[in-house]
């Protein structure tokens, strides 16, 4: 326990300099931009001096350094600064959007978890067969599939082919829920609105399974080859040796110690899911993160770009942490270190 | 040779090269201007379907243009920004790794933190963001390719440095008289050049996702360049009346995307001289 204590504490430590250095590089990547945001938070009859004074009040006429600051006191103190376009908190946006989001990965990592630990397993079986290779083969093409590609694909197939599933949105239009969490399959479930909970639960379907598709190949891979190495280790020749099933040196003796180069893969391949979300919700119009972003980025709103982008580094620094804890919670041999 | 004439490096340069042509014979097999509308003939379903026109073989869009014509031009701008972001961001993150991995030290240190940096975005928000920074055109999306995935290179081959690096060869190439760029040209480079190639085959692979995604959120190619992702994203408004002109891109896609990755699949099965000892002991 105190081990994983030190650990996350050691992951806080290094996760504030990169933090720092991230909102950096992005304050400065997006002040190259030749777009003036005074100019463009102002009607469009406004004066040269109206632009000029609304710079000065913005503080762009201050050096970059300056601008900065200003910017980082204002985040450590929770104020992220307005969105040009939307004239809205940003911070207040993004915890909005943010629960969307987080519910829709959760579900995509539960998806391709279990595609990518079943078809793991199901390619470990067929090894030295024939259909090995065909195994192979299939879990190069399915790595060549990106999401955006499976979302539009599913979209094609279960929304208009065969329309069994909703592809617009995250909620039925019919229904109102009283927003407590922010999670709607949470709130809805809380409201005890049953129909409303499988209205919501219809619309993440197709959405986290793309995403959730898009990311179990590489997850089936490295479980596959996970196995076979620690199936050259002389203990499953013992375990063979006193008798033991094959059932059960697979799931008892050889799973435990496969697994955890696949869980620490899992950590890399849920940070990209996060980023994954992003053109899946701007496909199936989802109001997360990713369509916030995409829409801010389009009408070039630096502060809710900033405020987002942000967003996304911390989630990707979280699920990292929390993949590090539980790799050393399930490997004794990194604990007693 | 007769390794690297497997059967996944036949079939993905079967695909490549098969692109390739149709890019590069784009004028020649195109009966069409890629940007010339037809609004008489909009939506029209392929030359085979009824209701096709043998003069627009794949169809036409929402706004009457040749869909084939699209995607051979298409096509164009794909493997370019493929070829030339994938070897920008080889380059830079080779040389970084080969700094990192050889000197160690310092300069280890700061690549090792930058590429940390790096790894804590999710590589389509920054793309997404240095576009906004560098604006749109095939040279921003190439130099945002180039600028978010050197780490991928990075990381891989300073392992690879680095073990190369305690190697006798390398202590007796610095013994005789070689300066450290002589030794890192002559001795390492070479040992992990069969990883670079590979890794440069599934990055080409990548960039095409990654062009393809910034065109179709309107933030790759200037407008009158033709682009897979932005074919998509005009079909979107008309894939229920017409889903090819959907499926087309999406296609183009798919085929380009698993030629990159069978190649350096294969690739990678052959060039690894330790897999291929794991193997066949």
């Amino acid at each position: 326990m105190i081990a994983i204590l030190f650990l996350l504490a050691r992951r806080l430590l290094t996760a504030l300099p990169i933090l720092l250095t991230v909102s950096i590089l992005m304050f400065v990547a997006l002040r190259l931009l030749p777009v003036d945001p005074a100019a463009m938070s102002m009607p469009p009859n406004a004066t040269n001096e109206d632009i000029a004074a609304k710079r000065r009040e913005m503080g762009l006429d201050k050096p970059l350094t300056t601008q900065y600051a200003i910017w980082l006191r204002g985040a450590l103190h929770g104020d992220f600064g307005r969105s040009i376009q939307l004239r809205r908190d940003a911070g207040h946006l993004v915890t909005a959007a943010l629960p969307a989001t987080i519910q829709l990965a959760l579900c995509a990592m539960v998806i391709a978890s279990v595609l990518g630990l079943g078809g793991g397993l199901l390619l470990f079986h067929l090894r030295g067969g024939a259909s090995e290779a065909l195994g192979d083969l299939g879990t190069t093409v399915l790595l060549s599939v990106p999401e955006f590609l499976w979302a539009l694909l599913f979209i094609l197939l279960f929304g208009v082919l065969l329309p069994v599933l909703p592809f617009i949105g995250q909620l039925g239009p019919q229904f109102s829920v009283v927003r407590v969490t922010g999670f709607l399959l949470i709130d809805t479930l809380l409201a005890g609105q049953g129909s409303a909970f499988a209205s919501a639960l219809a619309h993440l379907t197709l959405p986290a399974a793309a995403l959730g598709i898009a990311f179990s190949p590489a997850i089936m891979r490295v479980l596959r080859s996970g196995l076979l190495d620690v199936y050259h280790e002389d203990y499953i020749r013992q375990a063979r040796l006193r008798g033991i099933g094959e059932g059960r040196i697979l799931i008892v003796h050889a799973l435990p110690n496969a697994i955890l180069p696949t869980l620490t893969l899992m950590g890399v391949q849920f940070g990209f899911l996060f980023g994954g979300t992003l053109l899946v919700e701007v496909l199936y119009s989802y109001p997360g993160l990713g369509n916030l972003m995409v829409d801010a980025v389009r009408n070039a709103d630096l502060p809710l770009i900033q405020t987002v982008g942000l967003t996304y580094c911390i989630v990707v620094l979280l699920i990292g942490m929390t993949v590090d804890a539980l790799v050393l919670v399930l490997n004794p041999r990194l604990r007693a270190r | 040779m007769n390794a690297l004439l497997s059967g996944r490096v036949l079939v993905g340069a079967a695909l490549i090269l098969f692109v390739s042509l149709c890019a590069m014979f784009a004028p020649l097999l195109a009966s069409h201007d890629p940007g010339e509308q037809d609004l008489l003939n909009i939506l029209l379903p392929p030359a085979w379907s009824s209701g096709g026109d043998a003069a627009f073989p794949l169809g036409t869009d929402s706004l009457g243009r040749d869909q084939f014509a699209r995607l051979l031009y298409g096509a164009r701008l794909a493997l370019l920004v493929a070829v030339t972001a994938a070897c920008g961001a080889a380059v830079l993150g080779t040389v970084l790794a080969h700094i990192a991995g050889y000197f160690g030290g310092f300069l280890d240190w700061l690549i090792g933190r930058a590429v940390e940096v790096w790894m804590s975005f999710p590589p389509v928000i920054l793309s997404l963001i240095l576009m906004v920074g560098l604006g749109t055109g095939a040279d921003r999306v190439v130099l945002a390719i180039v600028l978010v995935d050197w780490t991928r290179f990075c990381r891989v081959l300073r392992a690879e440095v680095l073990v190369t690096t305690q190697r006798d060869y390398v202590t007796a190439a610095r013994l005789s008289g070689f300066t450290h760029l002589q030794t890192l040209i002559r001795e390492i480079l070479p040992a992990t050049l069969p990883l670079l190639i590979t890794l440069l085959s599934l990055e080409m692979g990548i960039a095409v996702i990654v062009e393809a995604i910034l065109s179709f959120v309107g933030l790759g190619v200037a407008a009158d360049q033709v682009a897979w992702g932005q074919m998509i994203a005009d079909a979107r408004s008309n894939f229920a009346l017409a889903p090819w002109t959907l499926l087309l891109p999406m296609a183009a896609i798919f085929f380009t995307v698993t030629g990159f990755n069978l190649l350096g699949d294969g690739l990678r099965r052959t060039l690894d001289v330790r897999q291929t000892i794991a193997r066949s002991a």
